[in-house]
This record gives C-alpha cells, sequence and structure tokens, in this order.
C-alpha cells in the first residue's frame, strides 16, 4: 500500500512514528498472515470515480474458539483471544490495503451515502451503488436528527432530556424514531427511570407527547435534517483496530492503558476485568470477587431484575493506576469500598470505605493517593495507600433540601433496596449534584466536576481546603487537565468543550465539530497537546488540536457506538476507547468493543 | 425450487377467465371470496345497514349445520371459523360454507334454509382440531357454459385433500383430478392430521393454490410446508413452492393463514409461518428464509417475485398470522397499489405490493442476544417506523396488574422474576416474558380495510405469555401437545423433539387466573394507513363470562380473541371473536360500541355480509373455539334490519 504522509494533526498526535511498539505489531500481524501479500481494494462509485474516504473494515469469518463456559463468558484467570477487527479508509484513489489474512475474513464497505457493500477480498476494483434519497437520510447519525428535535421551542426541556436519555442511549436513532403512542412514550420513560435515568416526573408527559409530535414532524419532512458532518480526507492516514470482548450483556464501561503494555478493561456490569495484550488480542479475565451474602446490585439493590443475566456485585466502573508500584485501582459502584488489582499476582484487594455512596471516576496522585468521587453523596474521598486510610470530602449541598437528602443517605441506604424509597427527582437533580468527573492538575490540585449542579470543586491537598466554582455552561460530566494545568471539561448538554484556566479563573469554550453532541469524557494527550473528546450521538471521536484550536473527527466503525472513556497510550499516543453502548446490543453487532486509533506507517 | 411454467399458460389462461372474473367483480354488494375480496380487504359497500338503525338489527335467521348432532365429542376438538361467500347469481346465488369437518352447504341467503350439502367425508384419525375457514368460488370458462362444474367451489380438506364441486348441487367435478379431488402433499408417510388444512385456497385465473396447516413446534424436523398450485380445471399440479427452499434441518414455514391474490398482476402472496421447531434455532442458523415473511410469487409459476421477512430466525412462533390486504394506497396525489401485512407482533408493515418497497420506511431494531448454547438470535428485528405497534410489549414489575393489593403484588413478584428485555426476548431455561405470545398481537382474523381511506381496523390480543426451554435431560418428555397456544390458565408443554429441550409455555397470571398486565386484553384498534397513526382504540370483550361465576353485568377489560371483523360504507365494523359469546358492532369513526348480540356460543370466525334482494344481512358462525374450551356449537346466525325498516 502507498501510504502519504499523514498530515496535519497526525503528526501532532504521533510523532516519531513508528514506535518500538508499532514495530512489534506490524511484526506480529506478520507472524499471524504468514502468507501475507498486500493487496489493494479500489473502491468507486458507478459512474467509476475512485470513492474517498471509504470505511473498509475488515472481520475474521470464524472467531477463535474461547471457553466461555462460566454463563456466557471466560470463567476466572482464563485466558482467550478476541480477533482484532481491522478498518481503514481510502484514499484519494479510492484504494485502501491490508496484508493479507490467514484466515477467511470479510471486508465491508461503507461510505456516506453508499449501500454498504461485502466482498472477500481486498483486491480488485468494488462499485459502491448509491443510496436512493431515503436510504441516505435515514442513514444519518443520530445527532443530525436530534438536532431537529427543539421540544416545542422549551430549550431547558430539551437539556433535561438529554441529561436523563441520552447518557446511555443514542436518541433519534431510527430505532427511536419509530412512531409510538404517547402511552407507549411514557411507558418507556417509566421504566428507564426505574433503571436509573431521572427525567422529573412532572415531565413524563411532556416529553411523550413532543417526543411523538417531533419525531412525527421529522418523518413527514426529512428534509429538514442537515446533511452530516463529511468524512475527511485524512482517514486514510489512520487505522482502527477492535477487539470484540464480552457479549451483548456487558457493558465495557471504563479501561485503562497500563505502562506494562495492556490494556485493562472493566465490564461493569459483569464484574470482570479484562486484561488484553493488544498486540495478540489475547484476553485474560479476572472475576472481581464478592462477599457470599452480598446480593446483586450490591447495597444500591438490583435495578435490572428484568434482564436475563446480570453479575454486578461490586459494579467495575472506572479505573487509575498507581505509578509506584503498578497496582490498579478500581471504583465498584455498588459498594462502599476501593477495589485494588494487584498486577503481579492478580489478586484483588477490597478497601472497604466508611462512608459515602456510589465511588465513580478515580485518579491517583504522584504522592500515591488514590482520589474519587462518590456520585450519590456528593463527596471525594481520597485513599491514603500508606496509612490505609480514607479521608472524605464533602461537597456542599445547593439548599437544604439538598442538604437534609444527602445527610439522609445513610438512613436510606439502611433500608432494604426492595423497599428504599426513591425521591422524586426533579429538573435541578435535587439531592443529586452527582459529582462526577475528577483529575489532579500537575500542580496536585484536585478537580472535580458537578454534573446536575453545574459546578467545580477544587480541592487543595495540603490545605483540605474545598473550593466551588460555577461552571457557566451546563452538564460537566468528565474533565482531565493538562500539560499547563489548564481544566478540559465537556459541557453535556451544551454541546461544548471547555476549559477553565485556573490561573486567569476563567473559561473558554468551543464548539463541537458535529451538530448536537452530548460529549459524554474526554483525555488529554499531555504530551501533544490534544483533546480527545467522546462524541456518543454521532458515532465519533473527536480530536481537537489545542494550539491550532482545530478539530478532526474519526467515525467509529459501528453505528450506536457510544463511548464513556479515552485513554491514551503514554508510549505511543494511540487513542482508544470502549464502546460502551447500553444495552450493548443496540449496538451495532451487538458486542462490546475496545477500540484504538492509530496512524498507519508512512 | 418453484417449477417454472411458459408464459402461454399466463397468457392463455389470462384471456380465458378475464372475462367471467370481471363479471364476477361486478356483483355487488356481495361477499364472493373469503375476505371480501381476493384482496382480504373484509370490506363491503353495503349501507344499508349504519350508524343509525344499527340499534334495530334482529336475527333474520338461524342455521344449524348438524354437527353438534353427528360428531358428539370430537367438537370439542374443532374450531368453528368458516366465514361463507355468496354466490353470484349465475352460480346458484347461494351463501356457502363450510364446518369444522369440511362439510360444504350451500344455503338460500334469505332464508337460510340448506339447499345442498357435501361431505367429503374426511379421515378423522389424529389428535389435531378440525376447522374450515372457508372456500372459494371460481367460474371456470373451460366448462362448457350452463354445464355442470361450470361454477365451481374449491376446498381443502384437514385429510389434505383439494375438492372441485359444483356450485349449484355441491357434487364433485369430475374433471377435476380424480372424481373431483386431488390429494395434497403430507398424507404419505405421516402421522393423520400431522398436515391439515384450515384456510380456503385461492383461486384466480385458471390457478388454484392451497397451504397447509402443520405441527410446527412439535419436532425438530416437521413437515415441509410445500404450497402447491393447480390447473382450476382439471386439477393437474402447475408447481410447488417449498419456502425453507428444501433445508433439511428444518421443516414447516407453511402458509396457513389466508393467502391473497392480485389477479390483475398475476401475484399471489403467500403469508409464511416459523420454522420448525418455534423455539429453538440452534439446528437451523440463520434467518431461515422464507420463513415468517410474505412472499410474493408469480401465480402461474411459482417463482419469487419478492419477498419480506419480518421475524429473522424466529424463535418466539412469530408466524405471519394473517391475509395479506391489498388495498390503494391514496396519499400525496400517489396511487400505489398496496399490501398491508399483519404480524403477531403487533406490526402493520406496508408495501408496494407490484415492487414489494416499503412505504413506510422499515428500520432494524437491535434485539438481544439468545443465551442457549449455539443459538445465534438475530442482532435485529425489522419495525416500521410507522404506524404505532399495536400494543406496548413492555411489562415491568411496576405495570403489574391485578384486583386486589395481593394478586396484583403476585404478578409484581412474577414479573421481577422474568427475564424480559421486551419484543424478541429469546426464551432461556429462565422463565420469560413472552409479549406478545404466539396468540398475538393480531392473529389469523385480520383486518378490516375502511374502503378506500386507508383507516384499518384490527382486533387485537394483548395477553402476555410466559416461556421456559426445559432440558429434556431433566424430565420424561411429556405426551406431545395438541395445543398451538396455551388455553387460558393452561401451562403447555411442548416437545421439540430431536432438540435438547422441551418448552413449557403458559399465560402470565396471578393466582386468581388474571391475567397480569392491565387491560384491555382483547382490543379493537383503528390504524390510519396513511398517517402511520393509531386514530382509537376501545377493549374489545367483556370478561364477565370469564370467572368462575359469571357476573350479572358486562365487564368491558377486552378478552383474548380469535376470528375477525368486517367493516362495511354504513360507517360500521362487525366482529365476534372475543370470550363473552357477543356479536357487536362498532361505529367505525370513534370505537363506540352501536349494538351487540348473545350468542350461544362464542363466534370465532370473522362475519360477511351482503345485500339479498334489497335486504343487507350480516352473518357469522358461532362454533366456538378449541382453545377457549367454552362450549362448541353449530350455528351460523343472519342478522338484519326488520323488513319494515329496511331501505330498497
Amino acid at each position: 500500500m502507498t501510504i502519504k504522509p499523514p498530515a496535519g494533526i497526525i503528526r501532532a498526535f504521533f510523532p516519531g512514528v513508528p514506535t518500538m511498539r508499532m514495530h512489534t505489531a506490524a511484526v506480529a500481524l506478520a507472524l499471524l498472515a504468514p502468507l501475507a501479500q498486500a493487496g489493494t481494494l479500489t473502491v468507486k462509485n458507478p459512474q467509476g470515480q475512485p470513492l474517498s474516504p471509504v470505511m473498509v473494515t475488515r472481520t475474521l469469518v470464524q472467531q477463535p474458539e474461547a471457553d466461555l463456559s462460566d454463563d456466557g463468558y471466560a470463567p476466572d484467570g482464563v485466558t482467550n483471544t478476541s480477533a482484532a477487527v481491522l478498518t481503514r479508509f481510502t484514499n484519494a484513489a479510492g484504494e485502501v490495503s491490508f496484508a493479507d489474512a490467514s484466515e477467511p475474513v470479510r471486508y465491508r464497505l461503507r461510505a456516506q451515502g453508499y449501500v454498504d457493500a461485502y466482498v472477500d477480498a481486498a483486491q480488485g476494483e468494488v462499485v459502491l451503488q448509491p443510496m436512493t434519497a431515503e436510504q441516505e437520510i435515514a442513514s444519518y447519525p443520530s445527532n443530525v436528527w436530534l438536532s431537529q428535535l427543539d421540544f416545542g421551542g422549551d430549550q431547558a426541556l430539551k437539556e433535561t432530556f438529554q441529561l436523563n436519555c441520552a447518557f446511555c442511549h443514542q436518541q433519534a436513532s431510527p430505532f427511536m424514531r419509530s412512531e409510538r403512542t404517547e402511552e407507549q412514550w411514557v411507558s418507556i420513560i417509566e421504566r428507564m427511570n426505574t433503571y436509573g435515568a431521572r427525567l422529573p416526573t412532572d415531565d413524563h408527559q411532556k416529553v411523550a407527547s413532543l417526543l411523538r409530535e417531533e419525531y412525527r414532524d421529522l418523518r413527514e419532512h426529512p428534509e429538514q435534517v442537515p446533511k452530516p458532518r463529511p468524512w475527511d480526507a485524512y482517514l486514510a492516514n489512520y487505522e482502527l483496530t477492535e477487539w470484540p470482548i464480552g457479549d451483548g450483556f456487558s457493558q465495557m464501561h471504563d479501561f485503562l492503558v497500563h505502562p506494562n503494555g495492556f490494556i485493562y478493561i472493566g465490564d461493569n456490569l459483569f464484574d470482570r476485568i479484562y486484561q488484553l495484550d493488544p498486540e495478540t488480542g489475547e484476553y485474560t479475565v479476572y472475576k472481581v470477587p464478592h462477599d457470599e451474602d452480598m446480593g446483586l446490585g450490591g447495597i444500591m439493590g438490583n435495578r435490572f431484575k428484568v434482564f436475563p443475566k446480570m453479575y454486578n456485585y461490586m459494579g467495575v466502573h472506572s479505573f487509575a493506576y498507581s505509578k509506584k508500584d503498578g497496582n490498579i485501582f478500581i471504583t465498584p459502584s455498588m459498594q462502599q469500598a476501593l477495589l485494588e488489582f494487584d498486577i503481579k499476582t492478580k489478586q484483588f484487594i477490597t478497601h472497604e470505605m466508611p462512608e459515602g455512596y456510589y465511588p465513580h471516576t478515580i485518579r491517583v496522585d504522584d504522592q500515591d493517593r488514590v482520589w474519587f468521587t462518590l456520585a450519590l453523596s456528593s463527596q471525594v474521598a481520597m485513599f491514603d495507600r500508606t496509612s490505609k486510610t480514607f479521608t472524605v470530602y464533602d461537597l456542599p449541598a445547593r439548599g437544604v433540601k439538598e442538604w437534609f437528602i444527602l445527610k439522609s443517605l445513610p438512613v436510606l441506604f439502611s433500608i432494604d433496596p426492595e423497599n428504599r424509597p426513591n425521591p422524586s427527582p426533579d429538573r435541578e437533580g435535587t439531592g443529586l449534584p452527582m459529582p462526577y468527573g475528577i483529575d489532579i492538575t500537575p500542580d496536585g490540585k484536585v478537580w472535580v466536576a458537578r454534573l446536575y449542579a453545574n459546578d467545580l470543586a477544587m480541592i487543595d491537598p495540603e490545605t483540605e481546603e474545598v473550593t466551588m466554582i460555577d461552571f457557566p455552561y451546563k452538564g460537566p460530566r468528565r474533565l482531565r487537565a493538562d500539560a499547563d494545568g489548564n481544566l478540559w471539561i465537556v459541557a453535556f448538554q451544551d454541546s461544548l468543550l471547555v476549559k477553565y484556566d485556573p490561573a486567569k479563573k476563567a473559561f473558554s469554550s468551543w464548539e463541537l465539530p458535529v451538530i448536537n453532541e452530548v460529549p459524554y469524557a474526554l483525555n488529554v494527550d499531555r504530551e501533544r497537546g490534544v483533546v480527545w473528546v467522546n462524541g456518543n450521538q454521532s458515532d465519533t471521536i473527536l480530536a481537537f488540536d489545542i494550539a491550532a484550536e482545530s478539530w478532526e473527527v474519526f467515525p467509529m466503525p459501528r453505528q450506536r457506538f457510544f463511548t464513556r472513556d479515552i485513554e491514551i497510550s503514554e508510549e505511543d499516543g494511540a487513542v482508544y476507547t470502549t464502546n460502551s453502548h447500553f444495552p450493548t446490543w443496540q449496538s451495532e453487532g451487538g458486542v462490546p468493543t475496545l477500540l484504538r486509533i492509530t496512524p498507519l506507517e508512512n | 425450487m418453484p417449477r417454472q411454467r411458459g408464459s402461454a399458460l399466463q397468457a392463455g389462461m389470462t384471456l380465458l377467465l378475464a372475462c367471467s372474473m370481471a363479471q364476477a367483480g361486478e356483483w355487488q354488494p356481495g361477499w364472493l371470496y373469503y375476505g371480501g375480496d381476493q384482496g382480504g380487504r373484509h370490506y363491503s359497500s353495503a349501507q344499508q345497514i349504519d350508524r343509525g338503525n344499527v340499534s334495530d338489527l334482529e336475527v333474520a335467521w338461524v342455521f344449524r349445520s348438524g354437527d353438534s348432532a353427528a360428531y358428539g365429542e370430537e367438537m370439542a376438538k374443532t374450531s368453528t371459523q368458516s366465514t361463507p361467500i355468496l354466490l353470484p347469481p349465475a352460480a346458484g346465488e347461494s351463501l356457502v360454507y363450510c364446518t369444522p369437518f369440511n362439510r360444504v352447504i350451500a344455503l338460500d341467503p334469505a332464508s337460510g334454509e340448506q339447499r345442498w350439502s357435501f361431505d367429503p367425508d374426511i379421515d378423522r384419525r389424529g389428535d389435531r382440531p378440525f376447522r374450515c375457514r372457508g372456500v372459494s368460488y371460481a367460474e371456470e370458462s373451460r366448462a362448457a357454459p350452463g354445464g355442470h362444474c361450470r361454477h365451481r367451489l374449491y376446498t381443502s380438506t384437514h385429510d389434505r385433500h383439494l375438492w372441485a364441486i359444483d356450485a349449484r348441487d355441491g357434487k364433485p367435478c369430475t374433471d377435476f383430478g380424480t372424481g373431483g379431488k386431488v390429494r395434497l402433499y403430507g398424507e404419505e408417510g405421516l402421522q393423520p392430521g400431522d398436515v391439515s388444512n384450515s384456510s380456503a385456497p385461492v383461486v384466480a385465473n385458471g390457478v388454484v393454490v392451497t397451504g397447509s396447516t402443520v405441527i410446527d413446534f412439535a419436532r425438530a424436523t416437521t413437515p415441509r410446508g410445500t404450497v402447491m398450485a393447480f390447473d382450476s380445471y382439471s386439477g393437474k399440479p402447475l408447481w410447488q413452492f417449498d419456502p425453507l427452499l428444501g433445508h433439511a434441518a428444518s421443516g414447516s414455514a407453511n402458509v396457513w393463514a389466508p393467502m391473497s391474490v392480485d389477479a390483475a398482476n398475476g401475484l399471489l402472496y403467500l403469508p409464511t409461518s416459523a420454522a420448525s421447531p418455534d423455539y429453538y434455532g440452534v439446528d437451523r442458523p440463520g434467518d431461515g428464509l422464507y420463513a415468517n415473511s410474505v412472499v410474493a410469487l408469480d401465480l402461474y409459476s411459482g417463482a419469487v417475485r419478492w419477498y419480506f421477512q419480518h421475524v429473522r430466525h424466529d424463535l418466539w412462533d412469530y408466524d405471519t398470522p394473517a391475509q395479506p390486504i391489498l388495498f390503494e394506497w391514496r396519499k400525496d396525489g400517489q396511487h400505489i397499489p398496496a399490501l398491508a401485512q399483519l404480524t403477531k407482533q403487533g406490526f402493520v408493515f406496508v408495501f408496494n405490493r407490484l415492487t414489494g418497497e416499503p412505504l413506510w420506511e422499515i428500520t432494524e431494531q437491535p434485539v438481544p442476544p439468545s443465551q442457549i448454547p449455539g443459538e445465534r438470535a438475530s442482532l435485529t428485528q425489522p419495525k416500521p417506523i410507522a404506524p404505532p405497534q399495536l400494543l406496548n410489549p413492555f411489562l415491568m414489575p411496576g405495570d403489574a396488574w391485578g384486583l386486589t393489593p395481593w394478586d396484583r403484588g403476585d404478578c409484581a413478584a412474577q414479573l421481577a422474576a422474568l427475564d424480559n428485555l421486551g419484543l424478541f426476548t429469546p426464551t432461556s431455561e429462565n422463565l420469560t416474558l413472552m409479549y406478545p405470545g404466539s396468540l398475538g398481537g393480531a392473529n389469523w382474523g385480520g383486518g378490516a380495510l375502511l374502503g378506500d381511506s386507508g383507516m384499518l381496523l384490527v382486533n387485537v390480543n394483548n395477553v402476555a405469555f410466559t416461556g421456559q426451554l426445559i432440558p429434556t435431560a431433566t424430565d420424561l418428555a411429556p405426551e406431545e401437545e395438541k395445543q398451538d397456544h396455551p388455553a387460558a390458565g393452561h401451562r403447555m408443554r411442548v416437545t421439540m423433539k430431536g432438540t435438547p429441550y422441551d418448552i413449557e409455555i403458559g399465560s402470565l397470571q396471578s393466582f386468581l387466573g388474571i391475567p397480569c398486565n392491565p387491560p384491555p386484553w382483547g382490543k379493537l384498534v383503528a390504524v390510519d394507513l396513511l398517517k402511520g397513526t393509531i386514530a382509537w382504540e376501545t377493549a374489545l370483550g367483556s370478561v364477565h363470562e370469564m370467572g368462575p361465576v359469571t357476573a350479572p353485568f358486562h365487564i368491558e377489560w377486552g378478552t383474548p380473541n380469535l376470528g375477525g371483523g368486517i367493516a362495511t360504507a354504513g360507517g360500521l365494523f362487525f366482529i365476534g371473536a372475543t370470550m363473552d359469546r357477543q356479536f357487536r358492532a362498532f361505529d367505525v369513526s370513534n370505537g363506540a360500541t352501536l349494538w351487540q348480540y348473545t350468542l350461544p356460543v362464542d363466534a370465532a370466525a370473522t362475519p360477511m355480509t351482503y345485500q339479498y334482494r334489497g335486504r343487507q344481512y350480516v352473518v357469522v358462525n358461532a362454533g366456538g373455539h378449541h382453545m377457549f374450551q367454552r362450549g362448541t356449537g353449530d350455528y351460523l346466525y343472519a342478522f338484519a334490519l326488520p323488513t319494515t325498516g329496511a331501505k330498497p
């Protein structure tokens, strides 16, 4: 394959590529494909013109044998292999190349405005057939459809809807757009609230009515739906690699790129972590232990009783590693505890916690202190590894009612989950300011975003002082610090990337390059000065060059590719994310994947 | 694969028969076909009975076939589902229908007096229920004008024979097959009743086509669901179509529901059922074409013109249950020959019937995977973007219904213990919600289209079932189940011999025997096909006779229902179908009940109407349904306005 020099952002993201790891990966690929010969596939339109970029995805026809004898999953300690799914894009000449595979493979060819095609070999020429106008509009990603819902002009209601209904699912997908009666919409909303959404009761009927009305209007007048952002030529310089793991009932939530070369991915619903070697696709599963008398859903109770399979006694959520010994710290959302995974012995250590509810996002600072948010009790916890003690910081309530609710939590949680009262939610999320994302700036300060409260908290570990800062946008979900000590925050409902400069106490914001996105999380490649943002409604990952203030957009190879975390390899700058749509079976292909974006070699 | 026939046959038969068929079509307002017309619209232009006078309807006559007296205990295995047809004057102008034992009876349309009857004396061995939904008529232009069997009736029997009899005297047509009958696939080498017939054959342009009824749940590999076409004059085989394309690891995908035909365009529409076994698909990987589909065949050759599969790799017994409805789509200045297909899932799919192009976008609904080793459930299933599903398939513990806190609590607890991810949740070794169950949603009663308005009226079942796969090693296999669906309050253990599992299915109900989902448990839904919306819906049926003691008043919470309804230009929708012995007339504009009559037994059949000598009659077959377990009978009721009130 003729690979043109990666342009623009590739130089910024991946200086010095290929790295040793990439060389190793290439060698491994060659070993896996001893008969490999480079083949070139040319993709054209019916007029004979080359099509670019066309997304070409290669999948093994026969998946490797796997031991899935533990209720459909790998038992503890068992190693299986995930067959990597490769995606590349055609260049300006309509060409794309793959090394021949040693086993039968299938290629899916996908381009905006064209009907998918499938071939068994990446050689020769394939002509893609254009979609009809109706097919093309129907194929648009959810975000452009969602952009046309204005909820009768009630922007606050739309934001409430997005906050509560778009954190697991793509709204306005074809499945969502289908005609339903108001009663059917209400039924769905009520069911979602039993699963954990918090759409205010007063809004149920209004939202149901507006969804019925406005989806119908969109069906009848689809011409008002804007075209999605076209795919860019630079995509030909990248390769996307996916490793399917788990099954349709899993949820691969957060994960960790560890300096030991493995990726650790948490199955939030099945209390497992997957230790995956990206060079071979081999993964070993470690099952998180729980007390024998613990029920499903832990102290939170089981919200998913009607699900056929569930094994979330602990609720593996977020990951961070100690720079001291490499051990991995994991927040078990369903427990008052912190999990530690010893990467040498492969054993879990449970650190019981005296208070706090719903351990959420986690980071480890340079002092080897473990910091994490307690989303339900509006607290931040710090675990001192030396003393093995927790310090818990209360974040302030927004009012007397909220203070009372937060203080009542221990009493509420003393009640059996089956009979526990569930406070009726309101638009402000009273009682649930929900400290969510957390990160540590280079100066050691701990920063937290409160999703429902629209504010930031800063904890000075030296003084233990907590400072609250109003966030002038809506929906600060996850945040990360850059090398200069700035905070980068996604504004979920406002569809913005926000920077906060603590020195200047100043906020800046940037529109995302795709409309009506609800960005869940981000990460900062401190070395290369790039902010990577999850684009859940548009099936994209978004890259923002801090210096150039410019965006590049990476389409994902599966529809309904819902991502909640981004990790960047410190070694080579490769970018990883997981497809954690909930439920997973609603994602194209019906299986969760770990995805890596890497530049192709020159 | 279907055998191909030359176009000469097509052209010749079309020329020969076009004239006579056209004449038949001009005779109005009658009811010449099972579904009112060959496209199953269930519609009559008769309007003597209308909203203003329907309350005056009275019994015009009652005919009893004599089956109850003749067959005694065997009546418990019957369901009386026949819709009569009214023959044109040239064919004797009789009202003709069939009884569950395939007796064909002709009556005087005005008095209900019997003119003739034909008894094929079927082989009644086997355990399968007896039913006959109707007979079909055609004028055979190749027979001598005025001669015997110029006007013919066709009927497919329980014991797998296709008969042609004279429409005027009921005598077999000796020039058809052997002595008036041909043997259909399914008799040889099979147990009696393994393959039978329930729906009327279709006949058009010299071709008569018949499907079959097959036990598709008891064994892994069941008999083929072969559709057979014959020359309507001679009975010579023309072509066969195996909906499963000869795939050996499965069977059935038969066509038991009524077919439709577009005679002008030479297209036959098949509603195909599930592949066997119904609830376990490991041994039949893939989508299973053309099971669970509507398949458009060339009438003359049996070649596939287009198809649409509404369930891929069926694991729920979601047969295509209803006759495809052919109509004219008139929207935004477009006139498109269209087809509407109702499904057990409660969807209405609408197509250009010439091309198969959907007229409402069909989306791919992601659905849950199976937990059964080796079972590769389809990742997605089709769902129309409109109209809405005719029932809400989600049922959470908080939705549990009961008369008291105790039975409601019992239902909530049961629901909390079920696997339940909504429609298309595959059954597993855990108890799994099946909502709708194999009863539907819609079923063989189909829908009634209100003229050219695009308003479709559908009777819908709304009862949740549960299912559980049971490893056969854990228990001795029970005696083979004889039912298609569980009867009320009954848990049905179904063998799937040749697989590792049986399945147990039952309705989801409290200890009081009351369904756990909120009523109505049966409803009538008016669907605006052109707008893609539900115009109105109302409960269908009273539960006052369903408890241990009959209540002295009606309780309109809807009941499970089997059979269909008809719409008339008088603004009325007539339907029995319910488990309350009622025959009702609804206002098509709003669903208000305008009239009802108490029959001696349930009328699990689709009614019909006709105008004869200036008087409009509405006729319904009332004989109960073996699944309802509420008594049987052999009644045919005709209603009309009092003679003095009838408009000329």
